[in-house]
């Protein structure tokens, strides 16, 4: 017997099938919250971070200066804003302490390569703040932000100086309280 | 096929293990799906690039999107052609 009946009647479920939504909150979200934890379990207290109140977009970092360079023993916070195409676009970042630095400008925005064209999906806040911490240790001075940095850099002593001078005199404007 | 690194000029620094059991971009196991995938049955396979690495089809469909009108592969930056 025959049997051909055209096998079309399997209706195409897929229609409104475009795939899953690119930017879905709810998703990175969740993402963030998997970031926070790690970063929370991390033994490495170099580096933190912390959503700044309930919004879970927008976090404090703190990084403190590496060792055996000019940064040492000085912290550093930062703000780092996401968008919701996270982690397909890197998040925000800019220096809240002031940073005398070649690669940060003084509104404390930051020329760091990974964090524009040579961005990474693959990268999450800790790989993040981890080379923030070693663009502290090493600048690029060739594409300088603060040129005044950039052509003391050279002199480690003259440099530490100044950066010293800088950063007390941030933190205390930061405190007015203290005398 | 030969690939030359032109140059390096990354000023940060950061290394990214490979990992063949999850998804380096959104961390979720191979054996499931990317988080994007909400309806059941929906298939999410993995992709191989010719770099040998390999990512979930919709996790490397959005960076290909994101990054346009680079394709790259998010972990060795080696243009992305799919093996
Ligand atoms: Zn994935
Ligand atoms: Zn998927
Ligand atoms: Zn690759």
């Amino acid at each position: 017997m025959s049997q051909n009946v055209a096998p079309q009647s399997t209706v195409s479920k897929n229609s409104t099938n475009q795939g899953p939504p690119f930017v879905d909150s709810n998703t990175v979200s969740k993402r963030l919250q998997g970031e926070l934890m790690r970063l929370m379990m991390n033994p490495n207290k170099e580096v933190s971070a912390f959503p700044e109140g309930d919004n879970l977009f927008k976090w404090i970092a703190t990084i403190q200066g590496p060792k055996e360079t000019v940064y040492e023993s000085l912290t550093y916070k930062l703000s780092l804003t996401f968008p919701s195409g996270y982690p397909y676009s890197p998040p925000t970042v800019k220096f809240i302490t002031e940073c005398f630095h070649p690669n940060v400008d003084l509104r404390g925005n930051i020329c760091l390569d990974i964090l524009a064209g040579r961005w990474s999906p693959l990268m999450d806040v800790h790989a993040l703040l981890i080379s923030l911490q070693s663009l502290l240790a090493e600048p690029n001075v060739s594409s300088p932000l603060n040129s005044e940095a950039a052509q003391l850099w050279p002199n480690q002593v003259a440099y530490k100086k100044q950066l010293l001078a800088l950063y007390d005199k941030a933190n205390r404007e930061d405190k007015p309280d203290t005398k | 096929m030969k690939v030359k690194i032109k140059k390096w000029t990354g000023v940060g620094t950061w290394s990214y293990k490979v990992d063949y059991d999850n998804c380096g971009i959104c961390r979720q196991p191979f054996h499931g799906c990317c988080p994007y995938c909400k309806w059941p049955g929906e298939t999410c396979p993995v992709v191989w690039g010719q770099c040998t690495h390999c990512f979930h089809i919709h996790c490397m469909a959005k960076w290909l999107k994101a990054q346009e009108p680079r394709e790259q592969c998010p972990l060795c930056r080696q243009k992305w052609r799919y093996a």
